[in-house]
């Protein structure tokens, strides 16, 4: 009945002495927006990293669509400083771990965006968004050199995509503006456009609504609820509590590297050892 | 609007341009200086491809001058002592290069600093086996001779003049390859891997293997113009790629502007005319000058002079050179100004602010 698209089980990474995700098992379901929540220093980021492949698990696995993108069966943990250097290749061999590298997890359908936005400052808008269209092209440096013909088929393609993620986060006039000239609310619709762009199956956003106003925020809603319409399921990291209650149909709290709980929005903020953990040192941010 | 007026002239600016180029190497023109022109246009195909990586990767190569050797010998070894057609150990000497650049560009993970170094040492290793010539295929310090010119059908280029425009033919080609791999999608991927590496590869961009492309385009465009040279010069010598030249070459493609295609005529034409035709009178203050302007253009214009001069223009119209220079007074006078005030507060209080 409910569907997997992806799924986490005892995954952990540890950097030196610190256990930023402790064996978290997570399940993503298809076509829902779900929320990671938690005090800073919870592992949400990391998790994100992990996901995407940016850091390399030291145990665990992450599936995707029911295969493995990441597994690492760590033994001692003595490897982990090779691991960390050689990313996988040398290792695959020997402790039979595996790593799909983040540009093919891209095409697999798995994107993020993150905290700081991260826009290609010496690009316009639309440039921005038609790099997004990268994992969905194909033509290489001799097309591009000799004007080929499947450079101006692909070109023209890319271009009416671009358009139209730029449309949908409204920003279709904006295309000719240098990225660097946006304010902040528009560079972080522009940044989801363009992970939009790689025509994602998992969206996964790093705190979308820090620094934006209250007016940003609800437009942000509505984009995020047209997104999870449009068949992507979006994962998001927030620490902006009304906005992730009456967003999230599944939310998952962590804390120092822990899952300590799961379920929809009533129910996370009765649970106890959330409210000891997060919500009640914080009450501002309810 | 001034990006309207420069468009205007440019108009009228890209003609006249391209037509008194052509027209530099007849005698009653610059005649003289059409061996110099040919020079500038070499220097122009390395400096390209050298803007490209330094621009598109942030690091620097100092051993373009190695791949222009490497070009170079293997232009000069297989066409005159193998007999091979000159166009054919071109493209055989592009493709070594190519896998020498390859093979480093994966050992080195083009990451960190030690890029820089390493491509040196490359440098003064294949300069040194040209010099030492232990097969003998190199010739020693003398280098090879017996090249024959390079020739299309019967049309041999056996004059200056012919030289001068197939190397500028080629560069334009070369130019214009370059422009168009920059406003492709593998282009965008470049400028996005410049931006930011982390976001280039969350969307799917193999950072890596696009540094280690364009790494490998730099060094074929060195080894080409190597090949040029030798059926140029009809001398292969170790003198020609000096490991010194690569940093020469750097400052051509800093002058140029990293990242921007045109600016690296204009870079190699600055520093060649600066190096052959005014520092050649004070030998011993060639690097000292040479190095002094690249300091400053660092520090002052790190986008590069031409593309500085550019966007200036673009943004204070035909004025903007005073502009800037008053704008740079301000800037130091409120540094002076800022400097002492500090100085004072520091010692009212006792202890630096923070």
């Amino acid at each position: 009945m409910m569907d997997i698209l992806l799924e986490t089980k005892g995954l952990t990474r540890v950097f030196g002495g610190l256990v930023a995700v402790d064996k978290v098992d997570l399940q993503i379901e298809t076509d829902k927006i779900t929320a990671v929540i938690g005090p800073n220093g919870a592992g949400k980021t990391t998790l994100f990293n992990l996901i995407t492949g940016v850091h390399t698990p030291t145990d665990g696995e992450i599936s995707f669509k029911g295969k493995p993108i990441s597994r690492a069966l760590s033994g001692s943990g003595k490897h982990h400083r090779f691991r960390d250097l050689a990313n996988s290749s040398f290792n695959s061999l020997r402790n039979r771990s595996y790593q799909v590298s983040p540009a093919l997890r891209t095409k697999l359908g798995i994107v993020r965006t993150f905290q700081h936005v991260h826009l290609f400052n010496n690009m316009t808008v639309m440039e921005n968004v038609m790099t997004g269209q990268h994992p969905r092209s194909s033509y290489g440096f001799l097309e591009a050199a000799f004007h080929l013909p499947k450079r101006y088929r692909e070109e023209e393609r890319i271009r009416l995509n671009a358009m139209k993620y730029l449309n949908m986060v409204g920003m279709g006039q904006y295309e000719e503006e240098n990225a660097m000239n946006l304010p902040l609310g528009q560079q972080k619709l522009l940044a989801i456009a363009r992970a939009l762009a790689t025509e994602p199956q998992l969206l996964l956003l790093d705190e979308p609504g820090a620094g934006l106003n209250r007016l940003e925020k609800r437009d942000l809603s509505d984009l995020i609820r047209r997104i999870r319409d449009m068949g992507i399921t979006v994962v998001l990291v927030e620490h902006d509590m009304p906005l992730v209650m009456g967003l999230a149909e599944k939310v998952v709290v962590l804390d120092t590297g822990r899952k300590i709980a799961e379920g929809t929005a009533a129910q996370v903020q009765k649970d106890k050892r959330v409210i000891a953990a997060y919500l009640g040192d914080d009450e501002d941010d309810l | 609007m001034s990006r309207n007026m420069l468009s205007r002239w440019r108009l009228l600016l890209i003609p006249v341009l391209i037509i008194l180029m052509c027209l530099v190497p007849f005698d009653w023109f610059l005649g003289q200086y059409k061996y110099l022109g040919t020079v500038i246009g070499l220097s122009t195909i390395v400096t390209v491809g050298l803007c490209l990586f330094m621009g598109y990767t942030g690091q620097v190569s100092l051993g373009q001058a190695a791949f222009y050797g490497i070009g170079m010998y293997f232009s000069a070894v297989l066409s005159s002592k193998q007999g091979l057609d000159p166009w054919l150990a071109m493209l055989i000497a592009a493709s070594v290069t190519a896998a020498v650049a390859f093979l480093l560009g994966i050992i080195l993970r083009l990451k960190g600093n030690y890029l820089a170094m390493a491509t040196l040492a490359v440098g003064f290793i294949v300069w040194k086996i040209a010099v030492i010539d232990d097969m003998g295929y190199t010739g020693g310090p003398d280098g090879i001779r017996e090249i024959p010119y390079l020739a299309i059908g019967g049309f041999e280029f056996d004059s200056q003049f012919r030289r001068y425009y197939l190397v500028w033919g080629i560069c334009l080609a070369i130019l214009l390859i370059s422009q168009s791999i920059v406003n492709s999608r593998i282009g965008r991927a470049l400028r996005a891997v410049h931006g930011s590496e982390e976001a280039a590869e969350s969307l799917g961009i193999d950072v890596f293997r696009f540094k280690l492309k364009i790494f490998v385009v730099s060094a074929v465009y060195a080894s080409i113009a190597g090949s040029l040279f030798a059926h140029h010069q009809l001398h292969a010598s170790p003198g020609y790629f000096e490991p010194i030249d690569s940093v020469y070459l750097v400052i051509m493609a800093v002058i140029g502007g990293l990242a921007s295609i045109w600016g690296a005529i204009f870079g190699a034409g600055a520093v060649e005319i600066l190096r052959n035709e005014i520092l050649i009178h004070y030998d011993q203050w060639n690097m000292v000058i040479l190095g002094l302007i690249l300091m400053l253009i660092l520090i002052f214009m790190p986008e590069g002079l031409f593309v500085a001069l550019k966007m200036g223009y673009q943004r204070d119209g035909v004025l903007f050179i005073p502009k800037r220079i008053w704008r740079l007074v301000i800037r130091l006078y409120s540094g002076i100004r800022g400097f002492q005030q500090r100085k004072t507060a520091k010692s009212f209080h006792g202890e630096p602010d923070r």
